[in-house]
């Protein structure tokens, strides 16, 4: 049996009932980290003692200098990093007041509920509709017209659409870097998630990509809470609410996106964000 | 236009020499590696293909001397097996001996000269005959005597001279057959051991009548005594029609009679006296059934019988297994001969035989109904005869000249036809496929390749049976779930498994495994399939334990929960098998003289199949060791190496480990599985140790799981010792070894295909 973190609270129904929300509940803070350390393996401490709380709805920016923690960060929110012998964690995060870590819990239910984009686009070796209904096919949903529909409105929302709409069963691989990094948002938001983590997703994207899916983010951020990674600086002052910067797995400072960018409170902030660090 | 002349490179843009040349040189020594393994493979194909071509040959004759004869009126002529004083038979039995001295010889050539026969003045010949394949002149008289003449070759070797041929004749004391005084018509004699049997067709009073008699050897005191009758039968009583032809075998137990009707009997002799065993008509359903010339081939089961038109048949004995005798029955039939033959002459190596008249000569080979050589002659052949070693003809023309021919025809069985027809053996019903390359030259070598390949892949099949589910279900499951830690042990160790030498695991499969799995089958099977339950039961259950529990084990160590509890269920199917077995497979042991379960009893007495201890199960297993960690090896690899982040990217979009395995994983991987299967496939179908030992090298051609198998590579193995260097075994081998080879490279061919399409659906993100 799955538990999943709001038992009485299903995802697909929470857009539904945003309308009748009140604003102050709906920006809530979604993810609490606190006291937060993490160790790859026994000597090597990642994360430093973290506290912070990410809202919803919102887009909330790590920035910080490279090896710094902030994919390892990201990593944790949706337990990915699991998977990696000899790891240990102290404190805990909390996603709407409940621990990612309760032996209750069911780690694909907490995948599926944070929906993730990683640095390198990595859409499977199938076609383009394989790729986007994968979510729904494991989880053993299979009529057509839903996947069909879902396709759809994936595809639209991550402004994919028009481009592949006549080829959804050619395979994946044909696609260029800037439409497979656009197809996996949109695979990575075809279960309609609460979360989306994009670590870097525009690393290896030309401008005009790029700005496609800042667009993309902007849109998105109606219905889903964004955490992204980034390192253009222009990036996180465009798409973020939020930013937090990170450094030698320390968050150093963490506020609104114009405080961090025109008031950092932290002369290294103000050193990194003005492009005088190292 | 003006090339800026070249400026000179400033040291530190320069290449070293060393590099320069290290790098020419390693690439020249791969291209030459590279190179040689191609040409290497190229030439054992060639090679091998050389080594099997002359068995697709037929027979190869060559016109080599021609020699004078005496002026006498021969009928008859034969020659010593090497080749250098052939005889002539007279009409009235007188014997001479021509010294070819084909080879030059440095003594003094004896010319033409003669034996004595021993015949009385008052012996006047009636009938004179000659057995091709045993040198025995059969003589028979105008007053109803006979004797046998056998000729005898002896190689001596006086100083100074080289070899010399020293013929000479051994002579049966003359006796009497069927009724004193009236002439012998035909005469036949047959001898083995201390059984000796002539029989005749004597002419009395115008009426043709059959005459046999027994011949015994009376002992004496200090030495074997002389030759003289033992039992006369009349077996005028026994006719049918009038006698044409009769035959005795060496065997000399029964008399072949045809009569003029195209009947044959085949009367057997026991010890009341003979009695009518089978009649049969070879030539039945054609419009000449006379028969002409009724004779055997070597080992004389086989009788080779022409008709008037020149038709040609061959009956051969068989054991019926209704009556349990041994009767004739039609296995061949030749094309006809252009005119009816006057000559029949049987090889003494092989089932090949010479028939001709006039100027045309055949030269036929009965077990595969080849032809080896059929063509006319530039003269009249009165006689033709096989040389003792099958390496030449003579033959007497109508001007008394002797021909001498060469023959080469190493392989008369080898062919097609003996590779991958039915046939229909001698002394076995029904046209078969078989294997048994080696026996007395008089025995019918069997070498048909199809039950090999058939054995071949049967345990190919069974290898395969077993590994495949094993080898990739852990190569997903240590690629994919084991811990990372854990991993790090088993993947050496499943690949020092894979070196382990075969001839260990055939060692253990034949001593230990196989006794123990032959004889507890159910429990074998209880007990894989107890393994399997009880990890089925164990996963469901696992998925409805609570998860406070079920998420204190570790990930990747869920396997020790698993295995635990699954081995135990395992040991209770096993046990349950020896219940089951007392239950259910109860048989009646003669030996104890009690019902006791047995399965193996069960199999055989009430599926009416074949139970051996060394079994195509057993084999399985055995195989399955060999076979498992080489694809689990290739294909843990090929698992591995899907980018981790295909994996990642799946289980993020919430599909489990498994899902992600068998969805994303496994079909990226399939390109590398797929080689993987392929590499096991070839290694099976090699395979030679642990087949050699573990299945019983009985030549099978079902797939029966309680027999064993001979398989391509295990019968090289096992035959090898036996083949004489360019014989036709040892070329039959190199064919068996063709075979396995063009099965391979054929299916490698395929699989790389499929391999590189497979690629190419499933190619990562390069
Ligand atoms: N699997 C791992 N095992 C051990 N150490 C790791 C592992 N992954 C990352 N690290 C270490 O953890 C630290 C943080 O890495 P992380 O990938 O989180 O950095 P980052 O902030 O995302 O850097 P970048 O901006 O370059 O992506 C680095 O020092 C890195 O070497
Ligand atoms: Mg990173």
């Amino acid at each position: 049996m799955s538990h999943s973190i709001r038992t009485n609270r299903n995802v697909m129904t929470k857009q539904a009932d945003a309308a009748n929300d009140s604003d102050a509940e709906l920006r809530g803070d979604i993810i609490q980290i606190k006291d937060y350390n993490f160790f790859y393996d026994q000597n090597s401490q990642v994360l430093f003692n973290l506290n912070m709380e990410i809202p919803e709805r919102k887009v909330t920016a790590f920035i910080g200098p490279s090896g710094c923690g902030k994919s390892t960060l990201l990593r944790n929110l949706n337990r990915m990093n699991d998977l990696i012998d000899g790891i240990r964690h102290e404190g805990d995060i909390l996603i709407d007041g409940h621990s990612i870590y309760d032996p209750l819990l069911e780690v694909i239910s907490l995948r599926k509920r944070i929906g993730m984009v990683f640095q390198k686009s990595n859409p499977f070796p199938k076609t383009i509709y394989e790729n986007i209904v994968y979510s729904l096919r494991v989880a053993g949903r299979s009529k057509k017209s839903e996947l069909d529909e879902t396709v759809e409105r994936s595809l639209k929302a991550a402004a994919l659409w028009d481009e592949v709409k006549d080829r959804l069963n050619q395979s994946a691989f044909g696609l260029s870097g800037g439409q497979m990094q656009r197809l996996c948002i949109a695979r990575a938001i075809a279960n309609s998630p609460e979360i989306l983590l994009m670590d870097e997703p525009c690393s290896a994207l030309d401008p005009i990509a790029t700005g496609k899916i800042e667009e993309l983010i902007h849109e998105l951020k109606k219905d889903y809470t964004i955490v992204i990674v980034t390192h253009n600086m222009q990036q996180a002052a465009r798409v973020s609410d939020r930013t937090a910067f990170f450094y030698l797995g320390k968050l150093i400072e963490y506020n609104d996106t114009e405080s961090i960018f025109m008031n950092p409170k932290n002369p290294q902030t103000e050193a990194y964000v003005s492009g005088r660090f190292g | 236009m003006q090339k800026p002349p070249l400026k000179a490179v400033p040291e530190r843009f320069q290449v070293a020499a060393r590099t320069l040349f290290f790098d020419k040189f390693m690439t020249g020594l791969i291209m030459i590696g590279g190179i040689s393994i191609i040409v290497a493979v190229f030439f054992i194909f060639v090679f091998i293909g050389a080594k099997t071509l002359p068995l697709f040959r037929s027979a190869d004759i060559e016109a080599k001397a021609v020699f004078a004869l005496p002026d006498e009126a021969f009928i008859f002529l034969g020659i010593d097996e090497w080749r250098e004083v052939p005889y002539f038979v007279s009409e009235n039995a007188d014997i001479y001996f021509v010294d070819l001295e084909m080879e030059s010889k440095d003594y003094e050539n004896r010319g033409t000269f003669r034996l004595p026969n021993n015949l009385p003045d008052d012996f006047v010949v009636s009938h004179i005959s000659l057995n091709t394949i045993t040198d025995e002149i059969r003589v028979g008289s105008e007053d109803g005597r006979f004797t046998i003449i056998d000729v005898n070759y002896r190689p001596t070797y006086p100083a100074d001279t080289g070899r010399i041929i020293e013929p000479s004749l051994s002579i049966l004391p003359i006796l009497n057959i069927g009724r004193e005084g009236h002439p012998i018509l035909e005469l036949r004699y047959g001898s083995r051991g201390n059984r000796r049997l002539a029989a005749a067709i004597q002419e009395v009073d115008g009426r043709t009548e059959l005459h046999a008699v027994t011949l015994a050897q009376r002992r004496g005191l200090f030495a074997a005594g002389e030759l003289t009758e033992d039992r006369r039968f009349d077996l005028t009583e026994l006719m049918r029609d009038t006698p044409t032809q009769i035959l005795i075998s060496y065997e000399a137990d029964s008399i072949l009679v045809a009569y003029e009707s195209g009947e044959v009997d085949y009367l057997f002799l026991t010890s009341t006296g003979f009695s009518l065993r089978q009649s049969f008509t070879p030539f039945e359903d054609s419009v000449e059934p006379g028969i002409v010339s009724m004779d055997f081939v070597l080992g004389d089961v086989s009788i080779v019988v022409t008709n008037s038109k020149g038709e040609m048949r061959v009956w051969s004995v068989y054991l019926d297994p209704d009556t349990s005798t041994r009767v004739f029955g039609h296995t061949k039939t030749f094309p006809a001969l252009e005119t009816p033959a006057s000559y029949f002459s049987a090889s003494r190596r092989n089932k090949a035989f010479l028939k001709g008249s006039e100027n045309f000569a055949s030269l036929r080979f009965m077990t595969t109904e080849d032809i080896r050589w059929e063509g006319t002659l530039p003269f009249n052949a009165v006689k033709g005869f096989i040389t003792p070693r099958y390496d030449g003809m003579i033959f007497l023309d109508d001007s008394n000249h002797l021909h001498f021919w060469d023959l080469d025809d190493e392989h008369p069985i080898a062919g097609w036809t003996s590779y991958f027809r039915r046939i229909a053996y001698e002394g076995r019903q029904g046209e078969i496929y078989d294997w048994q390359s080696s026996g007395p030259v008089e025995f019918e070598r069997k070498l048909s390749l199809v039950p090999l390949i058939i054995g071949t892949m049967k345990g190919t099949f069974y290898a395969m049976l077993v590994a495949v589910p094993i080898a990739l279900l852990s190569a997903i499951y240590v690629s994919q779930f084991l811990r990372p830690s854990l991993k790090r042990v088993v993947k050496p160790t499943m690949e020092i498994m894979a070196s382990l030498p075969s001839v260990v695991l055939g060692f253990f499969a034949a001593l230990w495994l196989s006794p123990l799995i032959s004889n507890a089958v159910p429990s074998v099977v209880l007990g894989i399939t107890g393994l399997f339950a009880g990890a089925l039961i164990i996963g469901i259950g696992w998925g409805r334990l609570p998860n406070h529990i079920r998420l204190r084990i570790p990930n990747g160590t869920e396997f020790i929960v698993v295995a635990i509890p699954a081995f135990v269920v395992g040991v209770m199917g096993w046990n349950l098998g020896v219940r089951i077995e007392d239950w259910l497979f109860l048989q009646y042991d003669a030996d104890l003289e009690r019902e006791v379960g047995s399965f193996r009893l069960w199999v055989v007495n009430t599926l009416g199949m074949d139970f051996e201890t060394r079994n195509a199960f057993v084999v399985g297993f055995a195989m399955g060791f060999a076979v498992i960690p080489i694809i689990f090896t290739i294909s843990e690899d090929a698992l591995s190496n899907v980018p981790k982040s295909f994996q990642s990217g799946s289980l993020a979009l919430g599909a489990s480990r498994w899902q992600t395995a068998i969805r994303v994983i496994l079909p990226t991987a399939a390109a590398g599985i797929f080689s993987a299967l392929m590499i096991g496939f070839g290694r099976a179908i090699g395979e030679t140790m642990i087949m050699v030992m573990a299945t019983g090298n009985a030549v099978v051609q079902d797939f029966n799981p309680f027999t064993g198998m001979r398989t391509l590579s295990a019968n090289i193995a096992v035959e090898l010792s036996e083949a004489e260097k360019d014989g036709t075994l040892y070329r039959t081998l190199f064919l068996c070894a063709m075979i396995l080879f063009l099965f391979t490279f054929t299916l490698n061919t395929i699989a790389e295909v499929l391999r590189q399409w497979l690629r190419k659906r499933f190619r990562a993100v390069e």
